[in-house]
């Protein structure tokens, strides 16, 4: 028999009418689909490999391509792309992109309504990423960095930039919070580069005793900042003669965030239950299935700092002065009570859509029992935000050694607990009289194959 | 009834979605007239610029005064004295950032345009730093002052005075609102014969935590 045959004109008109709405929230769920599933973890996990391999060329080839096949991952892509280009060789090129992203982030700080709705729809994915408080302020590091090792013009804007955002994001922080609470946490290093950009210019030493003493209050066991310290309240830069060289050692692999499923707090609750009814006249149910969420993994690490020789006389190791592991970790936790809301708020606003698309098509059993499936299959595609910096550092340690005028050989060697766990690294220097060498090498781990950059590298060449 | 408040919430949220857009950031010029910005946590332009031009111009007047120990140019007129500003200290609460180097060059200028002095490049000033490799407050030494000038003559820069400049400041608190006093010294110093000459002159500043604060703390009521 015919379904025309079987149901009379007015049902089967009723039943046309609902599977087009069917097909339509079908279509609806289908384009909602394609935008979750895939997180940034899962994307960048080959590029990242890649790097650790000391493959540049194929990383970069690997992230650029990210970059054009995700519109809402190019900013955090770009962000890599700046470390492998400053580890290229290709400092002027990653200060550029690091510009980009900065003044992007500065844009994006703003909130977007229109973003905010749709990542109710679909996942935070969605909304425009604006980068992590510790990320921005990395940033200017890193433009800083990239600065010196090309021709150090805008070096000391970035400095003060980096100052000015501390203070901005440390109102904002006390703005949200009450006060400054522990969460906030300034990186030292922006200060301290401030401080050794002030006391190379052998006048300002009251602005790096300031900047150094910022840096030593967050550090107070760091026994090279008291010697800094020490050294700009009376002594001078460096004697005639000498020069000074700057090692900036990029130490273990850093923190990423991955996706995890997490059990709602009572906390995260009731920010999402003043969400939820904001939005409509909906309660937020009693009990929340595991909800997926971002967590900050970090990898293990077989080095923590880099031992310094020049010219085979041994100089000491490198000394933290930003630990992003821990930086992370804590911003994370700062934030993690509003990441968990907003997905429960969308669980529940993606329920309430459900329902009243049920209602609207009437209560029959079996479409019932497939805008069900559907319905979980929409919850189920949701992913979480794991959009971040990928390509940073565990830790940034520093070591200033006051040297001859003239060329040298510069020795690094990865450490752990003081004692050497890899082969030797070497790189040509050269020393100017009074002024500073800028070397900046990396360590993902205790084999690892990238290269060391020294500020002078394309002088050194010419000549050699 | 249920599916119009569903309806009504999600057209609540589409308004809400389309008018809360990004913005963009404007800049427009300032005209040489117009007042310059208060800064509401630290000190900026509208205390620096009164505090340079105060300074600089009592420095100059002072200056200015022709003795008889005056050497004669060749027109007959007495010669510029050649001024080495040395540098700016901060020694105030505040971190001066990006104004301290402003500062320098608005003090160099000012007595660059006076009739009685000639500014050394800073340039040069950095030269000397570099070969002698000496802190700033050490030039004060008699046998550091006579190294520098020697160096600097050496260069073609011979000197007659060392140029400081001090900034520091002094804050008062009262329960939510504080004022800050900004002083700006200069310390002039004669490398022929050690003697100086100091100026200063001085901004004071109240910020305070609520918009009342100001009638409050400072209306001729008070006390």
């Amino acid at each position: 028999m015919t379904p025309r045959a079987r149901y009379p004109f007015k049902a089967r008109l009723s039943l046309s009418l609902h599977n087009q709405n069917l097909g339509n929230l079908a279509a609806c769920l289908l384009v909602l689909l394609l935008t979750g599933c895939s997180t940034h973890s899962k994307r960048i996990s080959q590029p990242r490999n890649l790097f650790y391999d000391g493959q540049l060329q194929a990383c970069r080839d690997s992230l650029e391509n990210l970059a054009k096949s995700n519109r809402h991952d190019r900013d955090v892509v770009n962000l890599d792309l700046a470390v492998v280009d400053l580890l290229s060789g290709q400092a002027k090129q990653a200060e550029i992109k690091l510009r980009d992203v900065r003044d992007r982030f500065d844009h994006l700080e703003q909130d977007s309504l229109a973003e905010k709705t749709i990542s109710m729809w679909t996942d935070d994915q969605a909304r425009s990423y604006a980068g992590e408080d510790y990320e921005k302020i990395l940033i200017r590091v890193f433009l800083s960095l990239s600065s010196l090792m090309h021709d150090g013009v805008d070096a000391e804007s970035y400095t003060l930039q980096i100052q000015d955002k501390h203070e901005e994001l440390g109102q904002r922080f006390a703005e949200r919070n009450g006060n400054k609470g522990p969460e906030y946490q300034p990186l030292p290093l922006g200060f301290y580069m401030r401080g050794m950009l002030r006391e190379a210019t052998l006048r300002d030493y009251d602005d790096a005793v300031r900047n150094y003493e910022i840096a030593a209050s967050m550090l107070p066991n760091s026994q090279p900042l008291l010697w800094d310290i020490n050294r700009v309240k009376s002594g001078v830069h460096s004697q005639p003669g000498q020069g000074v060289v700057y090692v900036f050692a990029m130490v273990g692999r850093g923190p990423y965030k991955v996706e995890v499923a997490e059990q709602p707090t009572s906390d995260a609750l009731l920010i999402a239950d003043r969400i939820v009814s904001a939005v409509g006249p909906y309660k937020l149910p009693p009990t929340v299935a595991p909800i997926k969420i971002p967590d900050i993994a970090v990898p293990p690490s077989d080095v923590d700092c880099v031992g310094i020789r020049i010219d085979n006389s041994p100089i000491g190791p490198t000394s933290s002065l930003a630990n992003i592991e821990q930086l992370a970790v804590s911003t994370y936790r700062a934030n993690r009570n509003s990441i968990i809301a907003r997905a429960v708020a969308r669980r529940v606003v993606k329920k309430a859509t459900v329902v009243a698309a049920k209602n609207s098509m009437g209560k029959e059993g079996l479409t019932a029992v497939g805008m069900d499936l559907a319905g979980i299959a929409w919850e189920a595609t949701e992913a979480a935000d794991t959009r971040c910096w990928g390509l940073l550092p565990r830790d940034i340690q520093v070591l200033r050694v006051e040297v001859p005028a003239g060329d040298h050989q510069l020795h690094l060697n990865p450490l752990l607990g003081n004692r050497p766990v890899g082969p030797s690294k070497s790189t040509p220097i050269r020393v100017v009289d009074g002024l500073n060498t800028y070397v900046i090498c990396w360590f993902p781990d205790a084999r690892s194959v990238s290269q060391i950059m020294c500020s002078n590298r394309a002088e050194l060449l010419s000549s050699n | 009834m249920h599916r119009r408040n569903w309806l009504k919430s999600i057209s609540v949220i589409t308004i809400a979605g389309m008018t809360g857009c990004r913005g963009y950031q404007y800049g427009h010029v300032i005209k040489p007239t117009a007042e310059n910005m208060v800064g509401s946590h630290e000190a900026g332009a509208e205390v620096f610029d009164p505090l340079i031009d105060e300074a600089v111009a009592k420095l100059l007047a002072r200056q200015n005064i022709v003795t008889d120990d005056c050497p004669l140019g060749p027109n007959g007129l007495p010669m510029k004295k050649s001024i080495c500003f040395v540098g700016i200290e901060n020694k105030s609460a505040e971190d001066i950032g990006d104004f301290k180097d402003k500062i320098y060059n608005q003090i160099d200028s000012k007595i660059l345009e006076s009739t009685c002095f000639q500014s050394m490049s800073k340039r040069m000033v950095d030269a000397g730093l570099h070969e002698t490799r000496m802190r700033p407050d050490a030039l004060l030494l008699p046998d550091n002052m006579r190294l520098f000038t020697a160096v600097l003559e050496r260069n073609g820069a011979p000197v007659d005075y060392l140029l400081y400049a001090q900034l520091t400041s002094g804050t008062t608190k009262r329960n939510s609102s504080t004022q800050r006093d900004y002083e700006l010294t200069l310390e002039l110093v004669n490398v022929h014969t050690g003697m100086n000459d100091k100026l200063s002159s001085e901004v004071r500043k109240g910020y305070h935590k609520t918009a009342g604060g100001k009638f409050w703390n400072y209306n001729p009521l008070k006390r």
